[in-house]
């Protein structure tokens, strides 16, 4: 009897181990779909590629590839065997793809140059979206460890526009949902907390000239004629600093100004062993100032590669987002209004300040990954 | 009578005239922050002292990017203890009060370091 009732379970533990054909047909994870009517699919990730074909709504592609960003997408289209490259945002995906388990093209550039005939546009677009980091940066931040630096602490530099609320502060505000965008989820966690703080050297009104300016700091936690960019670093004591100016500055100073102030910053910041990370910053092309934007992104550049420090182009990255990633005011990047950090349903390719904060949380996962990681471990074992 | 014009003309000097008064670090202060706020360069050029003349732009740009700038109850005086020939401490009390779009912002004022140059009392920034 007891041998029957064992092979009654048998059968039946038999039974529920055979896959259903419901289970055997599970969704591919990397098939998606187009939502919008036509979108291009492009011979690179960005705007400035060649258009090979445009895929209608409906479309089924196979998810390839994705740019260091995950703002772009390598696809199959299903029907014609055409691969290019899409705006991931403007797909359907499956809603259990993961970028973790999706290779990542970091030999296409974001930005094709050639056929650009505005030799400042040439040179801003050959900055990529996301930069390599530098071995430079890997000694910065061991000096800055042996300055009492704390490896887990980045904190934000710049103007409204990272005064934001909505940009990383958000991370204190719930769980970020975080989508396909899962390999961010340890950097989240290293830095979540920092971020979520406020800054004292970010500011409303703040310009490259006055977080270097004592009067702009704020008088009850700074010291005496310190400046607030001085007062952050003294207080936070952070690895990394996030530093977005231009949006007041081009209004006020010129280029050369801009650059001077910029200069300093980046000084202080390596001096004190902060690894400076910059942002080159959105604009409207239809703006009186755009000449002056242009110039001073420029600048940007010039003083990254100068200075061999990390760059975060913003700037190209937003060009294929609604006016820009602005906000009316166009000077505002837009805020999505979500109550968390939400890179679900790549509101990154719609909301200037869900890119912001895709970009940081990538720029600051290679950081973690490349250079605090292993010199942390490195450490560990001497 | 040429004789009592030039005594005239010495004790005016005396007395400090100009923009910012040579004789009251006190006043040159407030007459500075006034131009500071409105972005004043000629006054401010003239009230800078020289070791600060590198940041003339940041100083004539310090509230350019807000409105409805204005000092607040501004009063400023030298603080004898600190203050030694030829260099004034001065502490102020007050703040200045500005918008950024629709958000307030303010600027508590402080204690700041003026030096004579040529005779002038030149304002040298917050006082360490």
């Amino acid at each position: 009897m007891r041998r029957l009732h064992k092979l009654l379970f048998l059968f039946i533990a038999l039974l529920f181990s055979i896959p259903t054909a419901a289970q055997e047909v599970t969704p591919d994870v990397f098939q998606a779909a187009t939502y919008l009517n036509r979108i291009n699919l492009r011979a690179g990730p960005g705007e400035t590629h060649d258009i090979i074909a445009q895929l209608g709504r409906g479309d089924s592609v196979t998810i390839l590839e994705r740019s260091a960003s995950g703002v772009w997408l390598h696809v199959q289209h299903a029907y014609s065997g055409l691969d290019g490259w899409v705006v991931g945002g403007y797909l359907t995906l499956n809603p259990a793809l993961r970028f973790s388990d999706l290779p990542v093209n970091t030999e296409v550039a974001d930005a094709q140059t050639v056929n650009l005939f505005d030799p400042a546009l040439q040179t801003l677009y050959s900055y990529p979206v996301l930069p390599t980091l530098s071995p430079a940066m890997t000694d910065l931040f061991a000096q800055g460890q042996a300055n009492g630096l704390r490896a887990d602490v980045a904190t934000k530099v710049g103007d409204s526009l990272v005064a934001n609320e909505y940009y990383l502060t958000l991370l204190g505000a719930g769980t970020p949902q975080l989508g396909a965008h899962d390999d961010l989820a340890e950097t989240v966690a290293f830095f979540g907390e920092a971020l979520s703080q406020p800054s004292t050297a970010a500011r409303v009104g703040l310009a490259s000239y006055t977080v270097m300016d004592p009067m702009w700091a704020d008088k009850n936690i700074c010291q005496p004629n310190e400046t607030a960019l001085a007062c952050e670093y003294r207080l936070r004591q952070p690895a990394v600093a996030l530093i977005m100016f231009g949006a007041n500055d081009v209004q006020f100073i010129d280029a050369e100004q801009y650059g001077k102030w910029l200069k300093a910053i980046i000084e202080e910041s390596l001096a004190v062993g902060v690894i400076p990370v910059l942002f080159t910053f959105s604009y409207d092309p239809e703006s009186p100032l755009w000449a002056n934007a242009l110039a001073f992104n420029l600048k940007l550049g010039e003083l990254a590669t100068e200075y061999e420090i990390p760059l975060v182009n913003l700037w190209a990255a937003a060009r294929i987002l609604p006016q820009y990633g602005l906000d009316e005011d166009k000077i505002h990047l837009k805020n999505s209004g979500f109550d968390v950090l939400d890179l679900t349903n790549g509101n990154e390719a719609f909301f200037g300040v869900t890119l912001q904060n895709l970009l940081a949380l990538r720029v600051l996962d290679t950081i973690r990954r490349t250079i605090i990681e292993p010199t942390l471990e490195l450490n560990e074992g001497t | 009578m040429k004789k009592l014009g030039l005594i005239l003309l010495l004790l005016l000097a005396a007395c400090g005239g100009g923009s910012g008064g040579a004789g009251d670090p006190g006043k040159t202060t407030e007459s500075y922050l006034q131009a500071k706020i409105k972005g004043e360069e000629s006054t401010i050029r003239g009230l800078l002292c020289a070791e600060m003349e590198a940041v003339l732009d940041r100083e004539v740009n310090a509230f350019a990017s807000v409105t409805g700038v204005e000092l607040v109850d501004m009063v400023c005086t030298r603080d004898a203890t600190r203050s030694t020939d030829g260099e004034a401490v001065v502490t102020c009390a007050g703040k200045i009060v500005a918008q950024y779009g629709t958000e307030n912002t303010e600027f508590p004022l402080a204690t700041y370091r003026l030096i004579q140059e040529d005779g002038e009392w030149k304002w040298c920034g917050e006082a360490g």
